[in-house]
């Protein structure tokens, strides 16, 4: 996303994206949607709260139909969301795009003492966004604790116990949905409708 | 062997087509409104594709390094370890019980009660892990079954190992997870003789694979040189084959 300053500078707000960076939102979102609905019916299977009897997703909430067809999903589409977070890690390390697209310490002094609302708005965009990347991460070890406890049982040591690491794997559900509120919120305070655009379509795009 | 498998197929064949009717009534009208969500979309297919793959990593990552055992403090209470059956529990007399070891082996094998516990007992103290999203950390006392497997004196060409249940269940496993240090022929469980809504006389037990694969109630372990049609009552309904954690 250009910087509002330099969008003053040209005179017209047209922001761009990264044919990259869309990719991988792209990507991001279909197979994070896919995961969270076969997530969920999995979860229905014995739930982490309550366990049989347990309160359970409704039906349009869930992917794949039963437990197996939900694992189906889930197991099949790990390998796109991993790989695609994989390769962005490795592009906006490489391209550096790490140090200027992500929160820095100029955001963190505009959230305490700024008081150009705009400005504010724009940290707060870069904060949530760049915050929900160990997130996703947190997902993955989780989820891989979970699928492969014996294969990788130092890293299901790591959760404590079965119960914490079932949780901590479910949570990542929640907190992606809130952060797509937010995230949407955001960038539609930030950039409006163009900057939307500028992520999701295909025109316009910095290559 | 082969008519016990067939009658078992087709017995699987009509609860399947009665699965599909059910799912049919129940997804119609709103399901069908909603697209994809609620239901078994594509889920077949991609199975078909994945398993296999997510199946073959595993086998590759298998080692026969023992997987970390917990402390004889961390087993949890009986109740943690839900009872799972596909069907009703069979009522087996131990004093008439008998293991057949047979298929590709050079010494097929017919093992009382008393036979198996002059065998060397392994106890582990392992996580079973359920593939509902559950799991207990269980003890289990047993043979291994290598040992069993090596007494039947396997034929070169022995590559999968078929395991049938006293209440029709049946699974099959690869020959590497079978040989595992730990995959056991269990008759105790946290200190005391197996119940029998555990699997008792004779269950598999092994912290390698989700509890589906470990089958109770074992009467049968078959070596085979390529996998049959059947390769286990829940794998045939659409779980993973390998099953491997």
């Amino acid at each position: 996303m250009d910087t509002p300053n330099s969008v003053r500078k040209k005179g017209r707000s047209q922001p761009s994206q990264a044919l990259l960076a869309k990719t991988f939102h792209w990507i991001n979102i279909v197979s994070l949607f896919l995961m969270l609905s076969s997530g969920l019916q999995i979860y229905n299977a014995n739930p982490v709260f309550g366990g049989r009897g347990g309160w359970t997703f409704p039906s349009a909430f869930t992917l794949g139909g039963w437990l197996g067809g939900g694992r189906n999903w889930h197991f099949a589409v790990m390998w796109f969301y991993c790989i695609n977070l994989l390769l962005y890690g490795l592009y906006v390390v490489l391209t550096r795009r790490w140090n200027r697209r992500f929160v820095d310490s100029q955001d963190i002094k505009a959230l305490q003492n700024s008081h150009n609302v705009k400005r504010k708005n724009y940290a707060w965009h870069r904060l949530v966004y760049t915050a929900i990347i160990p997130v996703l991460v947190l997902a993955i070890v989780s989820g891989l604790a979970m699928y492969k406890p014996a294969q990788f049982a130092w890293l299901s040591g790591l959760f404590g116990n079965w119960q914490i690491l079932r949780t901590v794997h479910f949570i990542t559900v929640p907190t992606v949905v809130l952060f797509t509120f937010l995230h949407s919120v955001l960038a539609l305070k930030v950039g409006g409708l163009r900057l939307v655009n500028s992520m999701f379509l295909r025109g316009a795009g910095r290559v | 062997m082969f008519d016990q498998q067939l009658a078992n197929y087709l017995r699987l064949q009509n609860r399947l087509s009665r699965r599909q009717m059910l799912q049919g009534a129940g997804f119609s009208g709103l399901g069908l409104l909603l697209g994809g969500c609620g239901t078994t979309l594509l889920s077949e297919p991609i199975g078909k594709v994945f398993d296999p793959l997510n199946g073959n990593l595993n086998a590759l990552m298998l080692s026969n390094k023992p997987v970390p055992e917990f402390p004889v403090s961390a087993i949890e209470p009986d109740e943690k370890l839900l009872i799972n059956t596909f069907d009703a529990t069979p009522q087996i007399d131990p004093s008439k019980f008998q293991l057949t070891i047979n298929g590709a082996v050079n010494n097929p094998l017919k093992l009382s009660i008393a036979d198996l516990q002059t065998l060397p007992l392994t106890s582990m103290v392992i996580q079973h892990v359920c593939v509902e999203g559950w799991a207990a950390i269980v003890q289990w006392g047993g043979v291994r079954l290598s040992d069993l497997i090596l007494l039947a004196k396997p034929k070169p060409n022995a590559r999968y190992v078929y395991f049938k249940s006293a209440d029709g269940y049946y699974e099959s496993w690869d020959l590497a997870s079978s040989l595992h240090p730990q995959t056991l022929m269990a008759y105790q469980r946290n200190g005391r003789p197996l119940s029998v809504d555990n699997g008792a006389p004779l269950r598999l037990a092994s912290p390698i694979k989700l509890g589906y694969k470990q089958s109770k109630w074992v009467t049968q372990i078959t070596l085979v040189d390529q996998l049959m049609p059947a390769k286990g009552y829940w794998e045939d309904l659409g779980y993973e084959w390998f099953g491997g954690i």
